[in-house]
């Protein structure tokens, strides 16, 4: 076993696969129900979907379901979630953990609703920080347009207040970068917190999730373009470390 | 099944499955015939055939001199790609790795292609297929009853290493065609990927989807690669020591590969077409033709040969989840898939291509005239 999650992240748009940057200029990598089996056969111990159409298209609960009936493993959803009856609904066709976003923002009552409806354990809440026009890291959200006055770590401490059981930090600037993670952001989040902090934008490596659980202290590293691309031309080709890969590379820093 | 008509050549494996075999008055078959004129073409004796590889190598590594990669060649995770990755980084060359991604890999294809990019630090590219567009071309492959319904995946692949090679400024696609294990290819059980026209006309009549993205490659494309882009084929494993065996043993310890147990079944479609589809609706089992190849080159004597087909072309088991996971995948329901099956075979003769192009009326006509 792994000493902390490692989840692919993977985004849908129009029932394709596609990998943005910067959550722009989505390409196509791929049908969602093959890269699933993929993964089956990788053995991955989770996967979190991001539908970034779902939020003007609606949910497309049928091809959710499709994905869910392919997959050995746990999936978070996130993407079009505004009422208690999406996730309700989501929870029926399979889904593990469902991920709230602009509606934490708009409709923070969403989350103290869903978290006492059906446990805080499946609520998460995902925190997107951008750098604004005035060079200062802020929460945004409605797909990263839209700007939040408070400060990240103060806003993740209310939704977790509010009954949310975990919260996926997303780090817009680095997100598809594959540059690294912000580390000290990571780390006043996860201090602050004490529901378990996923950490998502960024990786480029192995030892980019690495640091990011061990300096960062997030309990969980999510990474997107890391687990499609390969290579220098950002090849597509679904891949994930196994357990043993991950073991070598700790052993070698200890 | 033998029936009074059946015959098998006596050298080969072939036998009257392929509608259109001829057998000598040795009862031996027109493929042998065939094989016995290439091989003398393409494959030299040793020492020379040492010689032109040095050469051809030289050649390329000259065209390829100040660009980044000299070759292309195609990465599938198979046997054949994965070993002349290995071969052509031994020979010092600088190659692009290209894979058409058609939607069906499996994972031990992209864990090989992993493992091969990795060891032998090759770059990748990869071509994404929309599989919305895939699936619907294979599904009018499938509906209109031919027996090749690989062509649109075999296509796509001679499209994608095309514009990668011109995209790269690359002369040279080191390829996988080989005397050594498919020189037997009967006509009759397929058509060539290459032709464009009979693509369209195929997915005209029976597709739905609009193909805006899948890459193609049409005549005056492909005129304009080998002629003006001076874009050739470089055959090597012609040039080298090829025994399947040897390469899966060598591409095993060198590349951490892994075997998928058939012939091409890196991909899932592949696999399900080969082995259950041909078989099922035309009584084609290309294992017939691998296994003559073998035989014909001497890496199989004939008797393993027929020892081996004794053994079912699949699994009946298994081919019931493979039937299932087919059909699910491309998203119709089992029994439509079972329909397609049992509908009644068509030749590829008939419908539109570039060579019924130039029989049609107006050549004739043309022709006429211009006597
Ligand atoms: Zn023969």
């Amino acid at each position: 076993m792994k000493p902390f999650r490692i989840i692919p992240f993977l985004l849908l748009e129009n029932r394709r696969l596609v990998k943005t940057i910067h959550y722009r200029n989505p390409r196509y990598i791929g049908d969602p129900i093959n890269a699933v089996r993929i993964f089956n056969e990788k053995e991955v111990d989770e996967l979190a979907l991001l539908d970034i159409n779902a939020a003007t298209a609606g949910i497309n609960y049928e091809h959710i379901r499709k994905i869910v009936s392919e997959a050995f493993m746990p999936i978070a959803y996130g993407g079009g979630v505004q009422r208690l009856e999406d996730i309700r609904t989501l929870f029926q066709i399979g889904i593990e953990k469902v991920v709230i976003g602009t509606a934490a923002v708009e409709s923070p009552e969403l989350v103290s609703q869903a978290s006492a409806r059906f446990g805080s354990q499946s609520i998460v809440v995902s925190v997107d920080v951008k750098t604004d026009l005035w060079g200062n890291r802020r929460v945004f959200y409605a797909n990263a347009r839209r700007k939040l006055k408070e400060d990240a770590v103060a806003f993740a401490q209310r939704m977790v207040a509010l009954g949310a059981g975990e919260i996926i930090l997303n780090d817009v600037d680095r997100e598809g970068s594959m540059k690294g993670m912000d580390l000290p952001l990571i780390r006043s989040m996860s201090q602050a917190l004490a529901v378990p902090l996923v950490a998502s934008g960024g990786a480029g490596s192995l030892g980019d999730l690495l640091d990011a659980w061990q300096s960062g202290g997030a309990h969980a590293v999510s990474a997107g373009s890391l687990f499609v691309y390969k290579g220098p031309l950002r090849a597509v080709l679904i891949n994930y470390p196994q357990d043993s890969a991950v073991q070598a590379a700790l052993s070698k820093r200890a | 099944m033998p029936s009074a008509s059946f015959q098998r050549c006596r050298r080969c494996v072939m036998d009257t499955s392929d509608p259109e075999i001829v057998f000598d008055s040795d009862g031996v078959c027109n493929h042998c015939h065939f094989h016995d004129q290439i091989r003398s073409r393409y494959i030299l004796p040793a020492g020379e055939r040492e010689k032109a590889l040095e050469q051809r190598i030289r050649r390329v590594k000259a065209e390829g001199r100040g660009k980044k990669y000299d070759c292309i060649i195609g990465l599938s995770g198979g046997v054949d790609s994965s070993y002349i990755a290995l071969k052509v980084k031994e020979l010092g060359l600088r190659p692009l790795a290209v894979h058409m991604d058609g939607g069906w890999n499996s994972e031990l294809a992209v864990s090989n292609i992993e493992n091969i990019v990795d060891r032998l630090g090759i770059d990748l590219f990869t071509n994404v297929v929309e599989w919305d567009e895939m699936r619907d071309l294979q599904l009018s492959f499938f509906r209109s009853g031919v027996p090749n319904c690989d062509i649109p995946q075999d296509h796509a692949i001679i499209a994608v290493l095309l514009k990668a090679a011109n995209a790269f400024g690359v002369r040279t696609i080191v390829r996988g065609l080989n005397i050594a294990t498919e020189s037997v290819l009967p006509q009759a059980w397929g058509y060539s990927a290459i032709d464009l026209r009979h693509i369209k006309a195929i997915h005209k009549k029976y597709g739905q989807v609009k193909l805006k993205t899948f890459p193609t490659c049409s005549i005056l494309e492909l005129a304009y690669y080998y002629a003006f882009k001076k874009i050739t084929y470089y055959d090597i494993l012609n040039n080298l020591e090829y025994d399947k065996d040897k390469a899966k043993e060598l591409i095993t310890a060198e590349l951490g590969w892994r075997d998928y147990g058939g012939k091409h079944h890196e991909s899932l479609f592949t696999k399900f077409f080969q082995s259950y589809y041909l078989v099922k609706k035309f009584g084609f089992d290309k294992r017939l033709a691998h296994y003559s190849s073998l035989v014909l080159a001497g890496s199989m004597t004939r008797d393993q040969a027929l020892v081996a087909l004794e053994k079912p072309p699949y699994d009946d088991d298994r081919m019931h989840l493979e039937l299932n996971f087919v059909a699910n995948k491309m998203e119709i329901e089992v029994v439509e898939l079972e329909r397609i099956i049992a509908s009644p075979p068509r030749r590829h003769t008939e419908f539109p291509s570039y060579k019924s192009l130039l029989f049609s009326d107006w050549a004739t006509r043309i022709r006429k005239f211009l006597k």
